[in-house]
């Protein structure tokens, strides 16, 4: 399995500071993005202690080889052992923020959206709070992975909005869910099976705001590489006006000899549990300006 | 009692009663409103209550008084009037009458992030007409049912990922010499259940499926010698 991956962020034309954090790994296949809210530093601080957090949390059990008893907040039996080491970092960053946010006056009110997509050869695992997204493109069809944690969102699930009202909505901002506003926080994790040639894109909503769904599918579509695929979406985002922090972490992978099923498949599969670790490594960005 | 309510960038930044007979405007520590600009004289302009009247008299000012955008000298103040001194503006609030202004705290900027709290979340929606927070949707847990296999009958998809093959780390175990390790996958997504060829031939309602279906109930669905049915929990079959 090769993976190929690049992430980058900017501040946009509005705003004076950056809030968003990411952090793009590749020995670990693991992609974050969190977006940060709170005045003055408090939503830059909660987004990249986020980000820290469920990265360090996640390697170190997967090299303790970590058992059920030992993720933070319960296992899920629903979810692989990864998906639990996924589920425990976004508990734990939860946690820290809120004690954070509660302890200390400059940090009340401080959260931050998050978003994680990891890669392995078995499997794909896809974990949100908060309205930041991750998307897969697979066989020319786009396909959220993730599900918005707004007002609107819920009204949409509901039937009582249209996608199209939803999108126009001035509560569209407005998060039900996000890391450091309760003690206790649940994610929305989805594990899936990879195919033969994924690519994703986990972005904040300065992407989101801008660039409609349609949009986002046919660049995936059309990148050359996901270097390409974060500079187009950022030159788009910028020419719109860009009101907002914009990041965005793109990964594509591929597997030619398994994107067909049969005795190629086979071999591919045992190939590419060898290759996993010895894979291109990614590039990260330096943002523009 | 009539008031002067003070904005800076349309957000009132102070209110003052208009409790003593006079009271002055200006850049002095000494005026009753001090408006720290080098744009606004030491004394700039007073205010004099005349009767049930309000008197604004500009002091010779370097840059002038304006109200409703005037340049005035003196003027009797009504509700709503609109003074201009340097970059501020004063508001006229006449004696028990309101006026609708943008404070700090009332002020919300839609185009931020924020996280729903009870009281911000009540005004909010009483601006919004029809709009009702509800609780999440519930999704919907899906399930299989073997056809022919009986002893297998009905399994919860109770997994995010449940794995169909030979594998012994499969959800569903299935035997056979030609059953691959992992033949297919059932995934649990955003919008619903979604079924991934992996190995082997897949058919969904007799169709051969090369890479993903989102499952609809009710759906056929063949691997090697093994048949079954998708349904939701509690559904009819």
């Amino acid at each position: 399995m090769l993976i190929k991956s690049s992430g980058i962020t900017d501040v946009g034309l509005k705003r004076e500071g950056n809030e968003d954090s990411f952090s793009v790994d590749d020995s670990l296949g693991l992609y974050i993005v969190a977006d940060g809210m709170g005045g003055h530093l408090a939503g830059e601080i909660a987004s990249h202690i986020s980000v820290d957090i469920i990265n360090r949390s996640y390697r170190s059990w997967l090299e303790e080889d970590a058992s059920s008893d030992d993720i933070y907040g319960g296992a899920d039996d629903s979810l692989s052992r990864e998906g639990n080491y996924v589920l425990g970092g976004i508990r734990l960053a939860n946690r820290v923020v809120y004690e954070l946010a509660y302890e200390k006056k400059q940090y009340q009110g401080m959260g931050t959206t998050v978003v994680t997509l990891l890669v392995t050869p078995s499997m794909i695992i896809a974990a949100n709070v908060g309205d930041s997204r991750i998307y897969m493109l697979r066989d020319g069809e786009l396909e959220m992975l993730s599900t918005d944690h707004t007002i609107v969102a819920e009204q949409v699930a509901l039937g009582m909005m249209t996608e199209e009202e939803a999108a126009r909505s001035s509560m569209k901002h407005i998060l039900t869910r996000n890391l450091g506003s309760s003690e206790n926080v649940e994610p929305e994790i989805y594990e899936i099976g990879p195919s033969g040639n994924d690519r994703f894109v986990i972005c904040s909503d300065g992407l989101t705001d801008l660039v409609n769904d349609e949009e986002i599918r046919k660049m995936m579509e059309d990148a050359n590489d996901p270097e390409e695929l974060c500079r187009d979406f950022i030159r788009t985002v910028l020419d719109r006006g860009a009101h907002d922090n914009t990041t965005i972490v793109s990964v594509f992978i591929s597997d030619l000899m398994k994107s067909r099923p049969g005795l190629s498949g086979r071999i591919s599969c045992i190939l590419s549990d060898i290759t996993v670790g010895v894979h291109k490594v990614g590039k990260k960005l330096i943002p523009f300006k | 009692m009539a008031r002067l309510i003070l904005m800076f960038n349309n957000q009132a930044v102070k209110e003052y009663p208009l409790m003593k007979e006079s009271i002055t405007i200006g850049r002095n520590e000494g005026n009753v409103i001090t408006v720290d600009n080098l744009a606004v004289s030491g004394y700039h302009a007073r205010i004099d209550v005349v009767g049930k009247e309000h008197i604004l008299t500009d002091l010779q000012s370097t840059n002038g008084t304006f109200v409703n955008d005037k340049k005035v000298v003196s003027h009797k103040l009504v509700h709503g009037d609109n003074i201009i001194i340097g970059k501020h503006r004063i508001l006229f609030v006449g004696e028990g009458k309101t006026l609708k202004v943008a404070t700090p705290e009332n002020k919300i900027d839609m185009d931020k992030t924020m996280m729903l709290d009870t009281a911000k979340q009540k005004e909010l929606l009483a601006k919004q007409p029809g709009v009702q927070v509800a609780a999440a949707a519930t999704q919907k847990t899906g399930m299989v049912s073997f056809i022919g296999h009986a002893d297998m009958g009905e399994i919860e998809l109770s997994k995010k990922l449940t794995k169909i093959g030979k594998a012994e780390t499969s959800e569903i175990k299935l035997t056979g010499f030609f059953m691959p390790a992992t033949a297919a996958t059932i995934s649990k997504r955003p919008s619903g259940y979604v079924i991934t060829s992996m190995e082997g031939k897949l058919k969904v309602n007799g169709k051969i499926i090369k890479e993903s279906l989102q499952l609809n109930e009710f759906d056929n669905i063949e691997i090697g010698k093994y048949k079954f049915q998708f349904y939701y929990k509690g559904a009819e079959k």
